[in-house]
């Protein structure tokens, strides 16, 4: 990433210079078709509650056919689990299950 | 009857005993009163009596005289003799138990003694059990002098049997028995004397034998009534091991009768596998599997020959159908193959896994000609087709392969954009998830939903790029997939590092602080192996565009700089591995927009390359193409393993269902559930599934019942 991030203000001031000689370049960029792949930016792959992949939808969801529905969410601790999950948890123990701290809702998936 | 001691006179004692003994032996009438009389001899009496035994049990030396006396009929000599002798000496050890288990087991050597050794004891001569030493003089004095003549009678015996004489079964069967029985009580390889004096031989034999028979059955006919003759004659052989032979030898005798008339004629075989195949000759094909199957090396000659064959029937039975003909045909002509093909394989090859797999081409291969050929052709049409690929689909047992193969193919076709039209493809998918229920498509169905969110997601991102307080030129044409994770069947390992060239620095991280707006909680990985780009090449006669890879983008772009570039520049300037640079470079090469300064084939790290300021292209727009988008064997290998992957988890599931449910359930049951429960995806072997129960176990979701072996019950 660091290497990145080095290129990129190495060139920045080429780049200005660049795209207004482009017609003298050897080459220009016409299209570019980009791929990539997102995923939750999570520590853990697997919700701790229900043991599924955070990128697959929990098994309630599964079963009710609601995939697009089923989020992760981030408490203080830095924790994450299917948001459906982690509010079926408070219900019995307002504490992240992996590290006891009280569960406050940092963020929540979109 | 006095307790006093007393004295006893051992000869006269011991020559009474031997009458009596002898009598038994030969199945004689003894006396009740001399019967009473001659076993009540105390303990003592008979440790000494044991001695004298093995010195004295001599009478049978007479046998092998008059065995050998009585000409052609050695065999049925012995066989009566041995019968009857066999029987006494049941009757002798019967009648000595009390010896046997007071006397000999407490002075016998244990198993720890004969293996450490045991001082003071004679270990030529331990101590034997009556019967056991009954069986040892036979075999001493009966056997060995006789071992010669006996094993010369057999084998002859059994070489008239091969040659459709009758003989005498019981006798023959008698008399090789004899051989495994005299060594039976020992505890130690009790069947080496037999294989010893006999087994070994016998295989020889046989396999001299079955090399002539070959070699005059390969004279007198074609391939076809060899491979019948062949079966016949290892089916007899089989029988004939069944009458004679010991059960050890069974598996021994067939596979030296396999060697000598199908692995030593291996060649032929496969020579003659075209032409079986080719023409369809079931039979053949049938009996030349059966053969093949067993010797090693044997069939992936003939799955090739297969595979080949089905992939030419499906090219021949479509590419004769121009476009004017009815579509429908197409696809008709395609299903007629795949059943056919199905059939066949189901019928005559027992299904073989291998076989499946040349299946699985076809569906692949079916696949392929659905899509790509299928440009032209309005959507009816295709929609015609898709339904009849269905109804061969629902042929297919292993539906899970198809799955990750179509999933592999359906990525490629929405990346590459290679498909016809996104309705024929959401059509498909709701066609598969008919026929196999929403589990089956859901990964399917994901993909195929990135691609609208894609397609939304550019809208958003280009008004985003223009309602910024500076307006951005990100200096190209941008556009982009994002995928979800976990639902398309890429790799996330990237084949190579890289380092983005600048030109697109923008477009990344302009998106990027789009996408992290728009969402919360992800991150994105840029898959730069499946990105493409179009770039102008400014520096010819016209102006022509190439399609390329990011990679190839990347190396390009580095000649803006300077006409030559080395290697090692584009090393440091791409940071792409050496595979994947020299991969890249080469593909530049192979189009000749690129020169090598050396002229060598080779690509090294002194390379320097530098463009071909005379290249010409019929095209203004062509692609260069890579290696990247063909199916590798890596890749296929993947597939399969992932699908093996996922037949586990699949199944521990079901076990995990079942035991939940039942609570208790016998193993057979268990594994009969499973099977029923997993057939709409795929046949499960037993084996998978027993290593399942297993990992299952290990894992302590379910637990081997406590009253019965083969029964587990579900742990809460």
């Amino acid at each position: 990433m660091d290497d990145g991030d080095e290129s990129g203000l190495v060139l920045s001031h080429n780049t200005s210079a660049g795209s207004k000689s482009s017609g003298d370049k050897m080459f220009s960029l016409k299209k570019w078709n980009a791929v990539a792949m997102w995923s939750w930016d999570v520590e853990c792959d697997t919700c701790a509650i229900c043991r599924v992949q955070v990128m697959d939808a929990c098994l309630r969801c599964q079963a009710e056919n609601k995939q697009e529905d089923c989020v992760v969410v981030w408490g203080e601790c830095n924790h994450s689990f299917h948001n459906c999950c982690m509010s079926l948890w408070v219900k019995q123990n307002n504490r992240c299950p992996l590290c006891q701290q009280d569960w406050v809702v940092q963020r929540i998936g979109k | 009857m006095s307790l006093k001691p007393r004295v006893v006179d051992f000869d006269e004692t011991w020559n009474k005993l031997l009458t009596t003994i002898k009598a038994v032996v030969m199945l004689d009438y003894v006396e009740r009163a001399t019967w009473n009389d001659r076993f009540s001899y105390p303990v003592s009496m008979s440790s000494i009596l044991k001695f004298e035994l093995q010195q004295n049990i001599l009478f049978s030396k007479f046998y092998p005289r008059k065995v050998l006396d009585s000409e052609e009929k050695v065999l049925v000599m012995y066989h009566r003799y041995w019968d009857e002798y066999s029987k006494g000496a049941d009757y002798m050890d019967c009648l000595y138990r009390y010896l046997n288990t007071q006397f000999i087991k407490k002075n016998k050597l244990t198993e720890a003694d004969l293996q450490y050794g045991y001082g003071g004891v004679d270990m030529n001569e331990p101590l034997m059990e009556i019967g056991e030493l009954a069986l040892d003089t036979w075999r001493k004095l009966m056997i060995e002098p006789l071992q010669a003549v006996l094993i010369r009678m057999l084998l002859n015996e059994i070489k008239n049997d091969r040659c459709g004489e009758n003989p005498n079964q019981k006798v023959i069967h008698g008399v090789i028995n004899s051989f495994v029985h005299v060594e039976q009580y020992k505890k130690k390889c009790p069947l080496k004397f037999y294989q010893e004096i006999f087994e070994g031989l016998f295989l020889t034999k046989t396999g001299e034998y079955y090399k002539q028979e070959a070699s005059n059955l390969l004279q007198e006919s074609n391939c076809s009534q060899y491979m019948e003759k062949v079966l016949g004659r290892l089916k007899d052989e089989e029988m004939r091991c069944r009458k004679y032979l010991h059960p050890s030898s069974y598996a021994k005798v067939i596979h030296e009768c396999q060697q000598r008339m199908v692995a030593d004629h291996l060649q032929f075989l496969h020579g003659e596998c075209q032409n079986i195949i080719r023409q369809e000759k079931r039979d053949d094909m049938a009996n030349m599997y059966t053969l093949l199957r067993s010797v090693a090396n044997g069939l992936p000659h003939m799955i090739q020959e297969l595979q080949v064959h089905i992939h030419n029937e499906g090219l021949r039975g479509t590419s004769n159908l121009s476009q004017e003909n009815m579509p429908t045909l197409f696809v008709e002509s395609v299903l007629e193959v795949h059943s056919k093909f199905v059939q066949l394989i189901n019928t005559v090859l027992n299904g073989d896994q291998h076989f499946m797999s040349a299946l699985d081409k076809l569906a692949k291969y079916c696949d392929n000609l659905l899509k790509k050929s299928a440009k032209g052709m309005t959507e009816n049409e295709v929609e015609d087709k898709l339904t009849s690929f269905i109804t061969v689909f629902k042929y297919i047992d292993d539906k899970d392969i198809f799955q990750k193969f179509y999933a592999r193919m359906l990525a490629k076709r929405l990346i590459h954009g290679l498909s016809l039209s996104m309705d024929s493809e959401e059509a498909m998918i709701n066609k598969l998830k008919q026929a196999c229920g929403y589990e089956f498509t859901s990964k399917l169905h994901r993909m195929y939903t990135d691609m609208s969110v894609s397609a939304d997601l550019n809208n958003k991102f280009n008004n985003f790029i223009k309602t910024q307080e500076t307006v951005v030129d990100l200096g190209i044409g941008f556009q982009i997939y994002v995928l979800q994770a976990g639902a398309w069947p890429l790799t996330h390992v990237p084949s190579s590092t890289f380092a983005i060239p600048q030109e697109l620095e923008k477009s990344v991280q302009m998106f990027e602080l789009f996408y992290n707006q728009h969402f919360s909680g992800r991150k994105l990985t840029w898959l730069h192996y499946l990105c493409t780009g179009e770039v102008k090449m400014n520096y010819l006669s016209k102006p022509y565009v190439a399609m390329v890879t990011t990679y190839q983008m990347a190396v390009l772009l580095a000649f803006n700089n300077s006409q030559t570039v080395s290697y090692k520049e584009l090393q440091d300037g791409t940071q792409m591995n050496e595979k994947e640079l020299q991969k890249t470079i080469k593909s530049l090469l192979d189009v000749k927009m690129l020169n090598h300064d050396s002229q060598k084939e080779e690509i090294e790290t002194e390379s320097t390359f530098s463009l071909n300021m005379s290249f010409t292209s019929k095209r203004t727009k062509f692609k260069i193409t890579t290696s990247m988008q063909k199916d590798t064997p890596q890749e296929m290998e993947q597939t399969r393993s992932a699908v093996d992957e996922d037949r586990k988890m699949y199944l521990q599931a079901a076990i995990v269902r079942i035991m939940k449910a039942r609570k208790m359930l016998r193993h057979n049951a268990l594994i009969q559930e499973v099977i029923n429960q997993s057939k709409a995806r795929f046949n499960p072997s037993i084996s998978m599934i027993k290593k399942c129960i297993e990992v299952l176990i290990d894992k302590q979701y379910i637990e081997r019942s406590q009253t019965s072996a083969d029964e587990y019950s579900y742990v809460a």
